[in-house]
């Protein structure tokens, strides 16, 4: 395992060479971030209501940036996977000593960890100033730090198996885009689950979106001990699934890769 | 009047052209578009998720947020698929490749724009049109307001990609920060305009003029005001007067790249 280590590391690094253009995104969170504020505000200043699905206004915008950050951090898995089907550079993926899915996580995990903590950071300072500190518990930091690691690898296996889909498909950007949609709303990136109407809860909290997102930022800001036994384990079952998943189409996809020698 | 005649003309070629070269790669085309239409989709289907808890907010619902959408979108949309190139002219300024543009018995500016068309624009012009007449079903003169104002959003996105998209003449590379300006406009556009006030109001009145693409259009919908589709039209006018001004001026310090380039 030391060698991918090192892969996330290396990603780390080499990102950390362009940091002001990765820092130059954060413009776009502070923007996102006022306007939530502005409009959750009004939301609770109209409903003359404290809290509104469980959150006050201040848990509601650590919320949100807590589920900004996770979204905004996520690399181009599925289309870096697209090109090396595409280019037949996995080909020459398939000659290194390790594997290429393993491979693959490792170097967008090193930099996704870069990006989710500089737009954290960002998103944090923004949140201070606006609405102060949040009451924090180290129980609530250890369940957060516990399952974000948890979500980033289940969003890659998902990520991971859309880009094997070149193997079929013409162009994978269609299916990237509604994955990544359905991940924006049903994972609760806008509105936590709670706001949803009562129907939809139920579903929406055992469908892998809500464990990638809505799942880790609630944790974050409640400290809830039951919410966290929940979203950890619906995101352990749920990446074995998508692990083995990925296993068979690999395998089947490998059957297509014809590679000569030049 | 000759001169406008032609100009027309040559503005009608290139769309021509511009939408045949689309067609050429049709699978791409039209997946572009279809992802465009779901992500804008997306975001109606979140707002009336929103309406559904909170039915108003200051005085807007969910009609008029659709409308918003409606109409940010079918401008954007509008603006782009004619003049494609407004959002890659930093590129293009800092690469040196206005040589070739700087070459023709035209124009500069608006030869350049109408010189490439953006596939993902098409579906955001027709996702405005069919959500507005689906969600909101306007009577006859809404739509044709609506239609009006489109076009008005289209100019005002133009002069905003142009201003901002000719720092580059000035800064070098500013294709992030052109970018970066213009999705916090696109962004600040799409959500209900009184919930900004204060300082940030003025500053959607004036340098990211959003206020022209949200809360005037929207007001004179809901209520046909004619003086607010006329304000709506003075304030994009304005905004591509400053965009014209500023590529202008920019031009001046434009230094050939030298760079050998042929356009088919």
């Amino acid at each position: 395992m030391g060698k991918y280590f090192y892969i996330a590391l290396t990603s780390i690094r080499s990102r950390l060479a362009y940091l002001a253009e990765v820092g130059s995104k954060t413009i776009f969170l502070f923007v996102v971030l006022y306007i939530f504020l502005c409009l959750w505000k009004v939301t609770y200043a109209e409903t003359n209501q404290t809290s509104l699905g469980g959150l006050t206004l201040k848990q509601m915008l650590w919320y949100l940036v807590v589920t900004e950050s996770i979204i905004m951090s996520l690399p181009t898995i599925a289309t870096l996977v697209d090109q090396d089907v595409r280019t037949g550079a996995l080909a020459m993926q398939l000659v290194r000593p390790m594997s290429y899915p393993l491979n693959m996580l490792a170097q967008t995990s090193g930099e996704r960890v870069l990006s989710f903590a500089l737009n954290f950071f960002v998103g944090s300072i923004i949140a201070l100033i606006f609405v102060g500190p949040l009451d924090l518990t180290w129980s609530a930091v250890a369940m957060f730090l516990m399952l974000l690691p948890l979500s980033f690898a289940l969003d890659f296996t998902i990520y991971f198996l859309i880009g094997l889909a070149a193997f079929w498909l013409e162009d994978t950007t269609g299916l990237t885009l509604i994955y990544s949609r359905m991940t924006m709303i049903l994972g609760g990136m806008l509105i936590p689950l709670e706001l949803f109407p009562e129907g939809w809860q139920q579903l929406l909290r055992v469908l892998p979106f809500s464990a990638i997102v809505y799942g880790p930022a609630r944790a974050f800001v409640t400290g809830d001990w039951h919410l966290f036994l929940s979203v950890f384990l619906q995101q352990v079952v749920a990446i074995i699934v998508f692990t083995i998943t990925i296993r068979i189409v690999y395998n089947l996809a490998l059957r297509r890769v014809f590679s000569h020698g030049g | 009047m000759n001169g406008l005649t032609s100009y027309l003309k040559l503005a009608a070629a290139y769309i021509k052209i511009n939408f045949k070269s689309l067609l050429a790669y049709r699978g791409a085309f039209i997946s572009q578009m279809v992802a465009m239409f779901i992500n804008d989709f997306v975001w109606i289907a979140f707002w009336c998720l929103f309406f559904t808890r909170f039915p108003v907010v200051k005085g807007w619902g969910v009609n008029d947020v659709i409308t918003l959408w409606a109409i940010a979108a079918s401008g954007f949309g509008l603006a782009h698929m004619f003049m494609g190139n407004a959002l890659t002219l930093p590129g293009i300024i800092m690469r040196g490749e206005l040589d070739s543009w700087l070459l023709y018995p035209r124009a500069v500016l608006p030869h350049l724009l109408l010189g490439r068309s953006s596939a993902s624009s098409w579906g955001d012009a027709l996702f405005g049109i069919v959500v507005y007449v689906i969600f909101v079903k306007p009577d006859l003169p809404h739509l044709l307001l609506f239609l009006a104002l489109i076009c008005s959003v289209a100019v005002l996105f133009v002069g905003f990609s142009v201003f901002t998209g000719s720092l580059a003449f000035f800064m070098g590379s500013a294709d992030s920060v052109s970018v970066q300006l213009r999705i916090a406009m696109i962004t600040f556009s799409t959500y209900p305009s009184p919930i900004f006030q204060g300082f940030v109001k003025i500053l959607l009145f004036t340098l990211l003029p959003a206020m022209f693409v949200s809360h005037l259009p929207v007001s004179a919908l809901r209520n046909m005001s004619m003086l607010d589709a006329f304000y709506s039209f003075a304030g994009a006018f304005c905004v591509l007067f400053a965009g014209i001004l500023m590529f202008y001026l920019g031009l001046r310090r434009y230094e050939s790249g030298n760079l050998m380039e042929m356009r088919g």
